[in-house]
């Protein structure tokens, strides 16, 4: 399956720094992107760093792993920035101190935590040094004042705090502060592939439960040696788009709101409303959970005939199309939303942002093409990509997608058995240690899990990387020079999870 | 302008009563026990498939405020022990009314006094503290116009100065605890505290970990709990409008027992 792949980490020994930070740049520099970096303890005080990559040919994945010290190790934003995030969260974790990292404060722990936990490294582990206090940038200049927002923001929407520091209206600089949602996921996968992993999965970030709960289904799959039924992987794609329909609505609904356009707002609110009903006619739930069963899916699924759901995407899509065209028409919405929020191609393809999100800003990466599941395989969804990077151009992203997705729906569904199947045979797993990794294309961008499995077949490391986490740093490039009062609108039009990032 | 003010009047109006049934057929809603999940070893079953530890075998109950509503035990058992009927209205309360099997949620209903002060305009905060997002979701979808909670006198604010009381979702991240409580402290009394969905009447799926709190009952003290993971927007305006002693169709628990 191109879509997930195994590493057999019985025979290979580490690299050195040297290769293992040519590995890196190569990410930055090479057509492979960075997939995950994460950290691992596989004896007490013995730390390893996994790098996996991949992408420039459908199907591919290289990996590369390096032993640190116990204390700390040379950071890799030189060579590969998008590694920042992933260096903090090591740090955060398991205790490992990226040295000469451009920015050390905890991701993860606020105040108040003990200063020497690090809830992934053993107790046998040499003590690490104390985690240092929270530090904000500061940025000075005549009449530069801060404006603080959040943990606990204005509307129904998850806690995360943002420090502006203006001149005037103008944002100079933005730093986002996050962890609040931090409820320690990752440390609750280790042990059997079990169906508990599939629910825990499910709850990452509730609005992407299909595209989380699929790559970690199929992963569990690979460990365990249960592929799923062809017929039960279309009914997962369809799901995936769907789901990736109903927030795109939802996107497009929250973005006029934030502009004043109550026409959009009710509108999209209610598409949404609609799309997620379809997932409830499927799965059960209206966020697709119970789609995923380890093997295939749930017995209650699909719960709706292939043509009934047709119809009513058609529906739908009819919908869509009508009050889509109308909002990105309206000359006052095109007035708010064009040059608005502008996230530099540059900055996208340096840093490493994935999705949609870097779809708006000329990178072309989606893991349906690049790393396709076996419904993606002969023809994935129409590729979809705009340069200007803007706020326009983020709405735009997602309206074209949307049409894409019902495209490729008609496809798939027009072949689909009723039902899927739980996995019949079951290949015997090799019996070595393995590093297993899945992606698949939420609608937000690249959904990454990676599994560490000893000989005996449990999970021994799990790591989770959620397109959030990946493009929460675009936001403060995107807002700097426009006015305080876009934020809201630039902060919708990437719509990231808080829960996605914070774990 | 023309296309939208014709699109609104093609739309009509699609907000749906509370009284709308049940709901597609895959839907899990209320679970029913039946006479195996009483007798017999069928609880065993049940409870062995539970990843979040809702069933007790011996007790023969099944807490809500666990539940995550995935169905497992339902393809354990068969169906033959529970069975997750298609109706939106799950019982609330206070945190034993949903265990199935204990109180019924009637008695949860807020005191007359209450009530009386709030007439009939209740306003909340919301703080997510911990969750996925789900049931944030679910509470803003609560807004839009299929489930129209402003028709109730019900309403989100945005400043806790505003609000009658909080709605919390969420186990409770550590990291949140501080800003939860404070934001409770910037209510003025009177105030009523509702936690919705597993993850806030008892950690749910996240139950256990370094990093949260087991749910909203150990920080604050929670006037109505309503269990879902997510609760369906139904499940919530059900919750919601029956802890005000407003709920047109109370939902007859000891009838939803198999015969």
């Amino acid at each position: 399956m191109r879509c997930v792949h195994t590493f057999d980490l019985g025979a290979s020994a580490p690299l050195a720094e040297e290769p293992f930070r040519a590995f890196l740049r190569e990410t930055t520099t090479g057509g492979d992107r960075l997939l995950a970096l994460f950290a691992e303890e596989p004896s007490s005080g013995r730390f390893l760093l996994h790098a996996v990559a991949g992408g420039s040919a459908p199907g591919r994945f290289v990996r590369a792993v390096m032993e640190v010290s116990p204390r700390s190790y040379r950071t890799f934003t030189d060579v590969c920035p998008g590694t920042h995030w992933f260096e903090r969260e090591i740090y955060d974790l398991f205790g490992l101190a990226p040295q000469g990292h451009p920015e050390s404060n905890p991701l993860r722990f606020h105040e108040g935590w003990p200063k020497k936990l690090f809830p992934l490294r053993s107790a046998g582990a040499p003590a690490p040094d104390a985690r240092r206090g929270y530090r904000f940038l500061l940025v000075r200049g005549e009449g530069i004042h801060e404006v603080a927002v959040g943990p606990v923001h204005a509307g129904i929407i998850e806690p995360g705090h943002f420090r502006f520091s203006c001149a005037g209206e103008t944002i100079q600089n933005l730093e986002i502060r996050l962890g609040y949602q931090h409820k320690g996921i990752e440390s609750l996968f280790p042990g059997d592939p079990g169906m508990g992993k599939i629910l825990l999965s499910e709850s990452i970030s509730g609005d992407t439960a299909v595209g989380h709960s699929t790559a970690c289904a199929r992963l569990l799959e690979a460990i365990t040696g249960k592929p799923a039924d062809p017929s039960a992987e279309r009914w997962r794609a369809a799901a995936l788009e769907i789901e990736r329909v109903s927030n795109h609505c939802g996107d497009l609904g929250g973005l006029s709101t934030d502009i004043g356009y109550l026409f959009g707002a009710a509108h999209f609110g209610r598409l949404r409303g609609a799309a997620l009903n379809l997932l409830l006619k499927i799965t059960g739930n209206r966020f697709g959970r119970g789609l995923n069963r380890v093997g295939g899916i749930g017995l209650r699924v699909p719960g709706i005939a292939p043509e009934d759901l047709m119809e009513e995407l058609s529906r739908l899509r009819a919908e869509v199309e009508n009050v889509g065209t109308t909002l990105l028409d309206a000359p006052s919405v095109v007035a708010r939303m064009e040059g608005t929020g502008r996230l530099l191609p540059h900055t996208a393809k340096t840093l490493q942002f994935v999705g949609m999100a870097a779809r708006a800003s000329g990178r072309d990466i989606d893991a349906r093409r690049d790393f396709p599941s076996p419904a993606y395989v002969e023809s994935p969804p129409a590729k979809v990509l705009l340069d200007t990077g803007d706020v326009m151009a983020r709405a735009r992203v997602r309206f074209l997608e949307m049409r894409a997705s019902f495209d490729w729906l008609s496809g798939v569904l027009a072949g689909a058995t009723p039902t899927g199947a739980i996995a019949a045979e079951t290949i015997a797993p090799v019996a070595t240690r393995r590093l297993v990794v899945s992606v698949e294309e939420g609608w937000r961008g690249e959904i990454v899990h990676a599994a560490i499995v000893d000989a005996v077949g449990r999970i021994a490391r799990y790591k989770v990387a959620d397109p959030s986490f990946r493009n929460w740093p675009g936001l403060s490039f995107a807002v700097q020079k426009n006015v305080i009062s876009d934020f809201p609108l630039c902060n919708k039009s990437f719509n990231l999870s808080y829960s996605g990032a914070d774990l | 302008m023309i296309e939208s003010i014709l699109k609104r009047v093609r739309t009509g109006k699609v907000t749906v009563g509370l009284t709308a049934g049940d709901l597609p057929a895959p839907f899990r809603g209320m679970p029913v026990l039946g006479e195996a999940f009483r007798v017999g070893n069928v609880a065993e079953t049940c409870a062995k498939a539970c990843a979040t530890d809702a069933i007790d075998p011996e007790k023969k109950t099944m807490d809500l405020g666990r539940c995550v509503f995935c169905g497992l035990c339902e393809e354990a058992c068969g169906g033959e022990g529970i069975r997750f009927s298609q109706d939106p209205r799950l019982p609330w309360g206070k945190r034993e009314h949903l265990v199935l099997g204990g109180p019924v949620p009637g008695d949860a209903t807020a005191p007359p006094d209450l009530r009386s002060l709030l007439g009939r305009s209740l306003h909340l905060r919301e703080v997510s503290a911990g969750g996925c997002n789900g049931c944030d979701l679910e509470a803003q979808a609560l807004g839009n116009p299929i489930f129209d909670l402003q028709r109730f006198g019900i309403d989100f604010v945005a400043s806790p100065r505003h609000a009658d009381g909080l709605l919390v979702t969420g186990p409770v991240s550590k990291n949140m605890r501080e800003a939860l409580v404070k934001t409770y402290d910037a209510i003025a009394e009177p105030r009523i505290v509702i936690a919705i969905g597993a993850c806030a009447a008892s950690g749910g799926i996240f139950r256990g970990s370094y990093a949260v709190e087991n749910g909203v009952g150990g920080v604050l003290p929670v006037d109505l709990f309503i269990p879902g993971c997510p609760p369906h927007p139904l499940t919530l305006l059900h919750g919601i409008l029956g802890f005000l002693g407003k709920n047109p169709v109370a939902a007859g628990r000891s009838s939803r027992r198999d015969p």
